[in-house]
């Protein structure tokens, strides 16, 4: 203890002592949060098993092809432009020049390495499956790729913008497996984005310098830096400090943001749809008139009005983007009456009465505790009894997604969210009767036959003009059948400080990627 | 000891060993303000549904984040509910699972101390590696597992509180109780045959029953604290279900902190105040039941 | 005295196999695996994929079989990868934050350690004046607030009111190590977190020198006119010092923990961060290695609190 505390004493009078190391030449630094929030996956450095964080990924690696920043389309990003065959089964890249972080070029070889590499379970991807459909990666020079599938897959180039291109020239000589388990990406990792690494203070901060030749122009800022907090709360402090200059905030704070003049929010549709599941494999909730009753004994536009500002948009089926969602859908307008008359219909006081029923959820920020508590007391005017219970990410994913027959009555209902777009077909792993657990995603074992059918059909449409309509028949089936109460698709938020300029976000899911173009962010 | 009683009541020879434990008590300052804030504190949680027009779960999204006023006393919270019904649900379940915590470390503790120091030389070594095992955790660790398993909740956040206090009483209980053992009247009544459960309650108990009640009292104070961190962490009571911790870990946000300081100030100021009152009590009941306070 | 410490370390090397167990079997209790930590429920994910990765971290072999490989590995001092962060090894992570919270920890116990002792001193000579009443009353709040309550607040006020010293991390990002840096991060989360020792410290330091006041050898000394000032010093404060050794002791294993609160709320990147992170991601490996070199740590200190308990108390034999 004594000698503890005399070396401590000794380091404070040796650093007091020391005079504070002025840099000569600030370089221009843009630090933020980029990892903060749902979209963000700090501390991974691996393309291939991130389910999110690709904003910050994507500011070193670079995908073939990249959502824009408005979620609205694919353009080109390494490819230069790309052409898909009638049939739908082969795609041909025609790739831009750039070099690698290290000088190398970039060529189509690291293009049929990565998608190998991708495919190929061996090294954890976590894209193998979706990358299934791919029979073959062809080179004829060394600007070109072409891909061929099996079978034609409406989001083969969604699915792509996800296979952040790797080098074939530093990875090649490692074997997938151990590929998973490499410092190489955590301390050495080359790209062609328009910053390169530098270096990884463990679990604090990662630090990219500018890529003086890259193809987009040298960028602005000389230094840009993801600091990683353990909640948002913590990166609203270190905003307000003055100490980064982005964040993801929660709505909550956002809305103290707005009147501040030296901050910027940036405001942006989640593309993740809420909703409360309502188990399958729990008699209560076989009856539609007990689905319809919770939908209409819920007053979604008072919570969208009060908890979410107004910045959230009513769900009504799975959709609300305004392309999927045909016209004439029942709004299920709040109704107390009705939903206690349904009830009655369905013989509630006998099949359940006030029995307390778990509403589980993964959601724990502050807002989605206020929604859990306006739900529960909505719901408890009807007659429904529910117990919210907010459990971390981990326990929820092991109780719902359990194999073989789990304890329904853990999950008899939940308070969740999935991703809706930009690609509709996202919705699928979670009501389809194809992708029951441990096969897929349906963890409220919903088995429609209508509706699996409806988004069957949706999948295989292979024809363009066609999609949308196949789409509206899936959000049609859903607001008949009611598989989730569906709840709403809100705005997320981020805030940045009026000393950048340029600087381009959006609250895309699993951070996108989306053209962001890094090289054109400045600071004054 | 701290606080001790000033001068010695003249006719303290007459009386016994509790009555004047009870007399130096009364006499401390700290201690009677410690009852003064703890029993309306008490009384006013446990009533509080007969007076209060307010339920703690009931929303109103028309009278969000509220300031103090006529009807809502202390304001309301972020979907509209009473915070003054918060706080006090809040302080009855931080209340409960304190008092329900402390209650079985208490069992816990002295039947694992007892046996230890009754029960043989294996026994007890096995028992206080046991302890030593335990204890070797530093505590908010092992309760971060603890909980993690365990789920959050009030049984849960009980259990994890109550596994995780009783080891410094059993030491205590034992150190106590290997004294007693070589004394005469229990080396009597162990030779005429007395069982283990006798020679506990009989002669046991009412040997540690100072140590027992001082440590109880100032290990509700510490359970309360320990539940409003692991609140704060998100392992405790989970919202909506109010306590002081989980009310209090509204303050990460600075739009609450900085603009709604009704909703964990108040909270914040309950917490405390009980805490200290709390422990102003426990100290008064140490110093009382510590013969030596009245040579001070 | 060395067969003492000995005897202790054999001990101590017993209970954290047994500690090790014991945090093995109750992971493998809590709900949850690492590959559920990884899933997003928001973004769909094919199962087949998370059964590869199972297979691939060796979830599914038998657990006895787990345990033993690892204890197989970590007796010759391999404790694995970090399962979240791709490509780390947990034995350097895990050293990597002892030296944070270490300085953490020093600085705000040493903080506490000069204040409680000369804040007890001084309200046990001034007994019942106004300063001794004042401090009392405000050590007894500092022992009732909640840490995390007086982290969040001072963070608040200096940092983002204030603006006198950084909201979080242990350096500036970006900037080249320099310790007046790390000084200047350092500062605000010591001083919060020797609050509630300090208070503590000084409450026994009162009561013990109030005790040893009356004794005696005290009484001797001042009847032979040595100085009042040298009195208390010299011949009172030592022995007085006993009960607060102990407390020190026993404090430093709390104030891993205690830690815990003001490393979650300054982003400090100590072990209790490292813990409660990879809690929250059933990072098992990590789990194991930071708990058992938290329960290193804790046992040498105990051992180094009885030897120096020993070499201050010349009464005591430990043999």
């Amino acid at each position: 203890m004594r000698i503890k505390t005399i070396a401590i004493a000794a380091a404070l009078l040796l650093g007091t002592g020391l005079p504070t190391i002025v840099q000569a030449q600030n370089p221009k630094t843009i630090a933020g949060g980029f990892d903060v929030g749902p979209g963000g996956f700090p501390k991974n450095f691996n393309p291939l098993v991130a389910t999110g964080g690709f904003t910050w990924l994507s500011t070193y690696f670079e995908p073939l092809v990249i959502w824009n920043a408005g979620l609205t389309e694919l353009e080109g990003d390494l490819a230069k432009n790309y052409t898909m065959s009638s049939d739908q089964l082969t795609y041909t890249f025609n790739l831009v020049k750039e070099s690698w972080h290290d000088g190398k070029p970039f060529t189509s070889k690291d293009v049929k390495f990565t998608i190998e590499l991708a495919k190929n379970k061996a090294s954890g991807s976590l894209l193998a499956a979706r990358l299934g459909d791919v029979a073959s990666v062809e080179t004829p020079d060394d600007s070109t790729v072409i891909v061929k599938l099996s079978k034609p897959n409406g989001s083969f180039l969604s699915i792509l913008s996800q296979v952040l291109i790797l080098p074939e020239h530093a990875l090649a000589g490692m074997s997938p497996e151990s590929l998973a388990t490499s410092t190489w990406w955590s301390t050495s990792p080359v790209g062609t984005g328009p910053f390169k690494f530098k270096k990884y203070v463990t679990d604090q901060y990662v630090e990219l310098a500018a890529d003086d030749d890259y193809r987009g122009g040298k960028p602005k800022v000389d230094v840009l830096i993801n600091r990683y907090f353990e909640n948002p709360a913590a990166a609203v402090a270190a905003l307000r400090a003055g100490e980064i200059q982005f964040t993801y905030v929660e709505p909550d704070d956002a809305a103290s943001f707005k009147t501040d003049t030296s901050f910027k929010v940036i405001e942006g549709g989640s593309y993740v749809v809420n909703y409360i599941g309502l188990n399958q494999k729990v008699d209560l909730f076989k009856d539609l008139r007990v689905r319809q009753a919770i939908m209409y004994a819920i007053d979604r536009n008072a919570i969208i009005e009060s908890l979410y500002g107004g910045a959230a948009k009513p769900a009504n089926c799975g959709y609300v983007a305004p392309q999927l969602v045909p016209e004439g859908l029942e709004a299920y307008a709040y109704d107390p009456a009705k939903a206690k008359a349904l009830l009655t219909e369905a013989g509630w006081d006998k099949i359940n009465g006030d029995k307390p029923i778990t509403l589980l959820t993964y959601y724990g920020s502050p807002q989605a505790a206020n929604v859990m508590a306006a739900i529960q007391s909505m719901l408890a005017q009807v007659g429904i009894n529910v117990v919210p219970r907010v459990v971390d990410t981990p326990t929820y994913n092991g109780t719902v997604y359990k194999e073989g027959t789990p304890d329904w009555n853990a999950f008899p209902m939940v308070y969740a969210g999935l991703q809706n777009g930009p690609n509709p077909a996202g919705i699928n792993p979670g009501l389809n009767k194809s992708q029951l657990p441990p096969a897929g995603f349906n963890t409220m074992r919903i088995e429609f036959d209508d509706l699996s059918a409806a988004f069957d059909k949706a999948l295989g449409e292979t024809d363009a003009s066609k999609l949308d309509a196949a789409w509206q028949d899936v959000c049609k089936v859903m607001n008949k059948d009611l598989p989730w109460a569906t709840l709403w698709v809100a705005n997320r938020y981020g805030v940045a400080s009026n000393k950048l300029k340029d600087f381009v976000w959006t609250p895309a899911p699993g951070g996108g990627p989306y053209a962001a173009h890094p090289e054109t962010w400045d600071i004054q | 000891m701290t606080v001790a009683a000033i001068e010695p009541p003249a006719i303290q020879r007459t009386k016994g060993p509790l009555r004047r434990a009870l007399d130096r008590f009364i006499e401390n300052r700290a201690a009677r303000a410690g009852l003064f804030i703890v029993i309306p504190v008490l009384m006013a949680v446990m009533t509080y549904h007969w007076w209060w027009p307010y339920a703690p779960n009931a929303i109103d999204l028309k009278a969000m984040n509220k300031g103090p006023s006529a009807s809502h006393w202390l304001g309301s919270d972020g979907v509209g509910r009473d915070v003054f019904a918060r706080l006090l649900q809040g302080g009855r379940i931080s209340l409960l699972v304190a008092v329900c915590s402390v209650a079985i470390s208490i069992v816990i503790g002295f039947l694992v101390g007892a046996i230890a120091s009754f029960g043989g030389r294996v026994v007890d070594a096995t028992a206080m590696r046991f302890v030593d095992l335990a204890m070797t955790l530093p505590p908010v660790i092992f309760l971060l597992v603890l909980a993690s398993i365990a789920g959050t909740g009030i049984a849960p956040t009980i259990l994890v509180i109550s596994l995780l206090s009783w080891p410094v009483l059993s030491r205590m209980v034992r150190a106590r109780l290997l004294e007693l053992r070589e004394r005469d009247f229990v080396v009597a009544a162990r030779g005429m045959g007395a069982g283990l459960p006798h020679l506990l309650f009989r002669h046991g108990l009412p040997n540690c029953i100072d140590i027992l009640v001082v440590y109880a009292t100032l290990q509700i104070a510490n359970a309360i604290l320990l539940e409003a961190g692991l609140s704060f962490l998100g392992l405790g009571i989970a919202p909506p279900e109010a306590s002081w911790g989980n009310m209090l870990n509204l303050a990460r946000s600075t739009v609450v902190l900085e603009q709604y300081p009704w909703q964990w100030m108040f909270p914040g100021a309950a917490l405390v105040l009980t805490v200290l009152a709390i422990n102003f009590i426990g100290d008064g009941l140490r110093d009382a039941f510590d013969p030596r306070s009245d040579l001070n | 005295m060395l067969s003492f410490i000995a005897r202790r370390c054999a001990t101590g090397l017993l209970m954290l196999v047994a500690l090790s167990l014991l945090i093995f079997v109750l992971l493998r209790l809590a709900p949850g695996d690492p590959i559920d930590a990884y899933i997003n429920p928001s973004v769909p994910m094919s199962a087949s994929d998370l059964e590869t990765l199972r297979d691939r971290l060796g979830l599914d072999q038998p657990l006895p079989l787990q345990y033993f490989g690892w204890l197989r590995a970590a007796l010759s001092g391999d404790f694995g990868y970090s399962i979240q962060r791709s490509g780390v090894q947990v034995l350097p992570l895990v050293m990597e934050r002892i030296g944070p919270t270490a300085l953490l920890m020093g600085l705000g116990l040493a903080i506490a350690i000069v204040v409680g002792i000369a804040a007890g001193i001084y309200s046990a000579v001034r007994r019942n004046a106004w300063p001794d009443i004042a401090m009392s009353v405000l050590s007894f709040i500092g022992i009732s607030s909640p840490a995390f309550l007086t982290a969040l607040l001072g963070l608040y006020f200096f940092s983002v009111l204030l603006r006198w010293a950084p909201s979080g991390g242990m350096q500036t990002a970006g900037a080249p190590f320099s310790i007046s840096d790390v000084l200047a991060h350092l500062i605000l989360p010591a001083c919060l977190l020797s609050i509630g020792h300090a208070a503590l410290i000084m409450r026994y330091m009162r009561a013990s020198l109030l005790e040893v006041l009356n004794q005696d050898y005290v009484r001797t000394a001042r009847a032979k006119g040595v100085r009042e000032f040298w009195v208390i010093i010299k011949h009172a404060t030592r022995n007085a010092l006993l009960p607060v050794i102990t407390l020190i002791g026993s404090t430093v294993g709390i104030a891993i923990g205690g830690a815990i609160f003001l490393e979650s709320v300054f982003n400090w990147p100590g072990m209790g961060l490292l813990l409660v992170n990879a809690v929250g991601t059933r990072d098992y490996p990590v789990i194991m290695g930071a708990t058992l070199v938290i329960g290193v740590c804790v046992i040498l200190v105990n051992i180094l609190t009885d030897v120096a308990y020993a070499f201050v108390d010349p009464r005591i034999q430990v043999a």
